[in-house]
């Protein structure tokens, strides 16, 4: 089963997230410039910290065959800032996820 | 470095980085009960999908640079990652959606014209030839270089100084229309803060990639882009210390370049980068003179104000015939550049007897300088693709 596998579903994730983002106005569909630069902060954020991994030699590229293979920079393949972005998302769809449930928790328990 | 290091500095720089950007959103504007319900969600998750990537050998760890704590098979360090995100965005995200700050949509649309979009290339490029001329070849750091000094070295070249020169700009007519933005004032906070936030990274980045000669040359051009307009060395109002620093801003990322892709800096490469600073000179002190009156007025000193508009015309036109000299002595195919000097003497030379009075009147010909970088540009271009 080689193949793209693991890009293929890291674009799958980042559709569910936009999609739960979208049906709740979370994110994107809330303050769309505000997210943007949180989007880029955090995916820079853990960028340098990749990059950091990277050059002192804890990160090493695995032989899976599920990965495209192109490789932006020594050591960082294509699939890594891909990465990184699903997982701002995620973060973020769980965070003003969570600030929505508690709210309507406590609005239920106030009643 | 060790892993545990690294987990560890992440984490400690987005604590740092989420007490300070918390308190700047103010209290009760994020909500920590929900930072920790989403942090509980986001350990789970990874400890799930970690151990599926690490199974499906996406990727590996060195076995002597990790703690060796695992769970399952994923190393305890990787638990840095959502944790340091869940830390530090949510501060940002309250930071940026509060009610009564700056609409970030409006703040983004000033930061872009703040930057001049239409001036972005002429840094960008210096850095990206110096780097591919030595290179040959397309790597991730002539990428990142080129992105940064096209757009977040612009900002904060121009941001800085549109801050802190707003004052006086409200004063001059030519501001506030075509050729400066007028920034008001309520988003000049949030503008310097978006010129950090947007700098440093790239800095750290060039910083740590380059040799000591590439470091000294990235701290030489972002000293000159912050000494330019910033309140205590505003270097723009010392005259001729003001040109000089206005042609360090296009040369040096030209020198950071050089630095970073390792090329040797013989005689030729330095008679070109002379030849390129004196014509940044130039270009600056022409410029200075059509603000001559607005600057005295509004008591700001440039090198145009304290030369006189007629000597300061004449200094422009000797400096870049001075350019156009110098560069015959480097080695072929640059001394056709020579010929790039003739334009902008054309452009310049009806004005060898102008007058403080009629100083102003030199903003046709600064106009056109827009259109005759590009063009000249072009032909410096034809020239690197011949000498490859």
């Amino acid at each position: 089963m080689s193949g793209p596998w693991y890009l293929v579903c890291l674009l799958a994730g980042i559709l569910c997230m936009l999609l739960l983002d979208r049906r709740f106005r979370l994110f994107f569909w809330r303050a769309p410039a505000a997210a943007v630069l949180v989007t880029l902060a955090g995916t820079g954020l853990l960028l340098l910290a990749d990059a950091a991994g990277i050059a002192s030699g804890v990160f090493l590229r695995g032989p899976a065959t599920i990965a495209s293979g192109v490789v932006l920079a020594p050591g960082l393949p294509l699939e890594e800032p891909v990465f990184l972005l699903f997982l701002v998302l995620c973060v973020m769809v769980t965070y003003t996820g969570s600030v929505r449930v508690l709210a309507a928790w406590r609005g239920r328990r106030g009643r | 470095m060790t892993y545990v290091l690294l987990a560890g500095g992440l984490l400690m720089v987005s604590v740092i980085l989420a007490a300070v950007v918390a308190r700047a959103a103010g209290r009760g504007t994020v909500r920590w009960g929900a930072v920790a319900a989403a942090a509980g969600v986001l350990v789970g998750l990874t400890v799930v999908f970690d151990n599926l990537m690490i199974r499906l050998d996406l990727f590996t760890y060195a076995p002597h640079l990790i703690s060796g704590l695992r769970v399952g098979a994923a190393p305890v360090e990787d638990l840095a990652y959502p944790l340091a995100l869940v830390v530090v965005l949510p501060p940002l995200w309250a930071l940026l959606t509060r009610s009564g700050g700056v609409p970030v949509g409006d703040l983004l649309r000033h930061a872009f014209l703040v930057s001049r979009p239409v001036s972005w290339i002429n840094t960008a490029f210096p850095f990206a030839s110096a780097v591919v001329l030595t290179t040959h070849e397309v790597d991730w750091l002539l990428v990142v270089g080129t992105f940064y000094y096209l757009v977040p070295y612009n900002l904060a070249m121009y941001g800085i100084n549109d801050v802190f020169d707003h004052a006086s700009d409200v004063k001059n007519p030519r501001k506030g229309g075509v050729e400066g933005a007028l920034l008001p004032p309520r988003f000049h906070r949030p503008l310097l803060w978006l010129v950090v936030a947007s700098n440093v990274p790239f800095l750290l980045v060039l910083l740590v990639a380059g040799s000591p000669a590439a470091r000294a040359a990235v701290v030489v051009s972002s000293a000159a882009v912050v000494a330019y307009s910033i309140p205590g060395l505003r270097f723009k109002e010392r005259p001729v210390i003001d040109s000089m620093t206005s042609s360090t801003h296009f040369v040096s990322p030209a020198v950071v370049g050089l630095a970073l892709a390792g090329a040797r800096f013989d005689g030729g490469v330095l008679v070109i980068l002379t030849s390129f600073f004196l014509w940044g000179m130039a270009a600056h002190a022409f410029g200075a003179v059509q603000d001559i009156l607005p600057d005295r007025e509004a008591g700001i000193a440039s090198i145009a104000t304290v030369l006189g508009a007629r000597r300061t015309v004449r200094t422009a036109l000797g400096l870049w015939t001075a350019a156009g000299v110098l560069v015959l002595a480097a080695p072929w195919p640059a001394p056709l550049a020579a010929l790039v000097a003739v334009p902008y003497l054309a452009n310049c030379a009806p004005w060898y007897g102008v007058s403080d009075r009629t100083a102003a009147g030199t903003n046709r010909a600064w106009r056109r300088f827009i259109w005759l970088n590009y063009g000249c540009g072009f032909l410096v271009t034809l020239l690197m693709i011949a000498a490859w």
